[in-house]
């Protein structure tokens, strides 16, 4: 579960931009650069997450107290499968993660699809929060840098003409 | 004089690369370890939501084994433990490395201002 932590304080990040100078901007741009793509594959990650949260929860669904006794192909590879019988269908056991699994019944386990989808959209939505800032912010460095080298072209203009 | 103030530069150039692969190698451990702590803290929270007779299993190699939830609840509180001080000592490692960063980078601007004296005195 990746909860978003960025490094810096929010309270020191008021820098004037139009006060570093070219090297600086480089440096932070590629820095941002760098933020936006763990971004990027954190939410990644987290689609991948979700789906499957939402595929179980849906699988959940499919097990009815009608289904008792009914008979099922039961995966055994990816590429072999055996007849069962479903014998349970009260409870299902849920990988809750670092290798534990519990028991729930039929409503816990819906719950518990439900909430984590909850959980990783929500993580979803404050990593977007996030890189929507951040973009702009990289636009402002990325308007710093082309103005700086339109004023230091400039110069040098001036300073070979005269 | 300058070639000599150059090897020098050259020489902390190739520390300061170094400490800054060490420091990547740091903070990427760390935020594994993030990760583990936050992955453990969610199987917490649901442990502590079951019922007090909910079977639990853990997955050892590919078989599940059932578990006392109490043991569970434990061990996890332990591993998590584990994994705070863990992340403690990496944040140490962290600052330690920013801080030999930080005093490198100031001889690296020393070095190439005493460099940029000589030559403009040259």
């Amino acid at each position: 579960m990746a909860t978003v932590s960025t490094a810096p304080a929010p309270g020191m990040h008021q820098i004037d931009l139009s006060k570093l100078n070219l090297n600086q901007l480089a440096q932070l741009k590629q820095q941002l650069d760098q933020e936006l793509n763990v971004f990027q594959d954190s939410l990644q990650t987290l689609k991948i997450a979700q789906r499957k949260f939402v595929e179980s929860g849906e699988s959940v669904e499919k097990i009815k107290p009608e289904t008792k006794g009914r008979s099922i192909m039961v995966p055994l590879t990816g590429s072999m499968y055996v007849p069962g019988t479903i014998a349970d269908t009260d409870n299902v056991i849920i990988d809750v993660g670092t290798g534990y699994y519990a028991q729930k019944d039929i409503e816990g386990a819906k719950d518990y699809f439900k909430r984590k989808v909850k959980f990783v959209t929500e993580q979803m939505e404050k990593i977007q929060v996030l890189g929507i800032e951040k973009t702009k912010v990289r636009e402002a460095i990325c308007m710093m840098i082309e103005m700086k080298l339109q004023a230091q072209a400039q110069a040098q203009k001036a300073s070979t003409s005269s | 004089m300058a070639a000599e103030i150059q090897k020098k530069l050259q020489k902390e150039l190739d520390v300061f690369n170094s400490l800054q692969k060490e420091y990547h190698k740091a903070v990427a451990q760390k935020q594994q370890l993030d990760g583990q702590l936050n992955e453990n803290k969610a199987v917490k929270e649901e442990l502590m939501l079951l019922k007090k007779d909910s079977e639990v299993y853990k997955l050892i190699g590919p078989v599940l084994v059932k578990q006392d939830l109490e043991d569970a609840r434990q061990n996890v509180a332990k591993r998590m433990e584990y994994i705070s001080k863990e992340i403690k000592r990496a944040d140490g490692h962290i600052s330690a490395l920013e801080n030999k960063q930080e005093a490198i980078q100031e001889n690296v601007n020393k070095l190439k201002n005493d460099l940029g004296n000589l030559k403009i005195g040259a």
